[in-house]
């Protein structure tokens, strides 16, 4: 699903962000990338998503070398994907139901498809009960899992996440990261950056450690 | 068909949540607009009194009273001849008297009925409407001033060149302002609208990471600015009537000394749709401006 060959990014003169980073993930995985703040984690989720390009060697995901994609090609490719912030980045002035919806009513979807598929990914986190809400109304936990929703909802088939637990409890941690397996479950490719080794620990998966832009 | 929709909503949904600084985009565009449509205003309606003077320009060729058969048949066919001529009627001494005796009751009761009539017999030349604006004209009175049997000619063009050259001016004036204003006017919608980008930076960043197309990440914030202009251009359309509306019995009064009342319009009805669609073209322009940098 992933595969990466000597990726490297450098930012400035000489400061790499990666180096030499040969990985490869396979379809329906579920992979933490670990390391301490600066380690890397984001610049390896940036490329994946096709943010950044690299500098050197090559970032391959479902067989496209994301680098020589066109910029529709890179809309396309994203479409694929779904992307959970550490702060959420849910809109203020939308409902938990506009938040979620926000790409299919852009892609043209009818209100009725998008209502549906609104409901059932809402259900599936389990605030289905909470659409009418606006994001200030709800707890950390809950945004997240509307965050969460919103990736869902293009049915990706993969999921990044980028310190999806870093503004939460240990309690609602778990909690998301139980979301997070359950998506796996159903066959999507789930890549967490976290610092949390104890959170890592609880939920056991394949780790990869990054420590100053290299894999240790 | 979705896409403009979409747009529209997002743009609308904008409009609503901030009306303070939409209201102030509107109003510096409606500024530009208002001084431009003002400036149009006038120089319409100048250009109408210019026209209307002009088509009614004369050369008044003043004859002597000794003027030969022959002399004036040579007049009449160098008249005949002139394509600035648009008609001509003579006036014979008796006609000159009797119209001074019209004009000019009091005058005219001085003069001795028994004495000889000092009018002198004139062919009144009306020329072309835009004869006046070119050399032809003037290059006629020189031609009737030469030609024997005539005593005079009164050809005074001067006050309609001063006219037109106002008007020109005005019209000038008009662009090279309006110009600055239209400058400002696309870098206030350009800079609300950039207020817009900002606010709504967390959700864009969203939808270009979900994959939204770019021309429905920037076409939100160019309708934006569109409806800036269009709003800005309906008010300044709204003010330019109403100070019409006040000014115009003003006006028409002092033009109807001269008998023509009538002359004071408001822009023409394709110049006033033009002013509303050139505000929409700037505000377009400035949210363009805005939304490139969505990237």
């Amino acid at each position: 699903m992933i595969e990466t060959l000597a990726l490297s990014k450098m930012y400035g003169r000489g400061i790499y962000a990666l180096k030499d980073v040969s990985v490869r993930i396979d379809k329906g995985e579920f992979v933490f990338l670990t390391g301490a703040s600066g380690a890397g984690k984001s610049t390896f989720l940036r490329l994946l998503l096709r943010q950044e390009i690299p500098t050197d060697g090559l970032v391959k995901v479902g067989g496209r070398n994301l680098a020589k994609l066109t910029l529709r090609q890179v809309q396309s490719y994203r479409r694929t994907v779904g992307f959970v912030f550490q702060d959420f980045k849910l809109i203020p002035g939308r409902t938990v139901m506009e938040n979620v919806a926000l790409v299919p009513r852009v892609l043209g979807e009818t209100s009725v498809q998008q209502q549906r598929r609104t409901y059932q990914v809402l259900k599936w986190v389990g605030l289905q009960h909470r659409m009418n809400a606006y994001p200030m109304e709800l707890s950390g936990g809950e945004q997240q899992r509307v965050a969460i929703a919103r990736a869902l909802i293009n049915e990706p088939s993969l999921v990044l996440a980028d310190e999806p637990t870093g503004n939460l409890d240990p309690d609602l941690s778990l909690e998301i990261m139980n979301l997070f397996r359950d998506i796996n479950a159903r066959g999507t490719t789930v890549v967490v950056a976290t610092h949390d080794r104890e959170l890592i620990g609880r939920v056991g998966r394949r780790t990869l450690t990054l420590d100053h832009g290299r894999v240790t | 068909m979705h896409a403009l929709r979409y747009c529209l909503d997002e743009a609308f949904r904008t409009l609503r949540r901030k009306p303070g600084t939409t209201l102030l985009s509107m109003l510096t565009i409606a500024v530009a607009a208002l001084v431009l449509g003002g400036f149009l205003t006038v120089t319409v309606n100048l250009d109408r009194v210019l026209a209307r003077w002009s088509s009614t320009a004369e050369v008044s060729v003043y004859l002597r009273d000794d003027i030969s058969p022959d002399q004036r048949v040579a007049l009449n066919q160098l008249l005949t001849s002139e394509p600035v001529v648009a008609s001509r009627t003579f006036v014979s001494k008796a006609d000159a008297l009797g119209r001074f005796a019209r004009d000019f009751p009091d005058l005219a009761a001085g003069l001795d009925a028994g004495a000889e009539n000092p009018l002198p017999a004139s062919i009144e030349v009306r020329l072309q409407p835009r004869a006046v604006e070119g050399s032809a004209a003037e290059a006629l009175a020189q031609q009737l001033r030469r030609a024997p049997g005539v005593a005079d000619v009164r050809y005074d063009r001067t006050w309609l060149t001063r006219l037109a050259a106002i008007v020109s001016g005005l019209r000038w004036a008009g662009w090279l302002l309006g110009a600055v204003l239209i400058v400002a006017a696309v870098l206030t919608v350009s800079t609300v609208v950039r207020l817009t980008l900002y606010t709504r930076r967390d959700e864009i960043e969203v939808m270009q990471l979900m994959g939204a197309p770019m021309g429905l990440l920037r076409g939100p914030l160019v309708t934006e600015g569109i409806l800036h202009g269009g709003g800005g251009g309906l008010l300044a359309l709204a003010l330019l009537w109403m100070i019409y509306a006040t000014v115009r019995p003003q006006l028409a009064g002092l033009l109807s000394v001269v008998g023509q009342p009538e002359l004071v319009t408001f822009l023409p009805s394709a110049a006033a749709a033009a002013l509303v669609a050139g505000g929409m073209v700037l505000g377009g322009l400035g949210g363009w401006l805005a939304a490139r940098q969505v990237r």
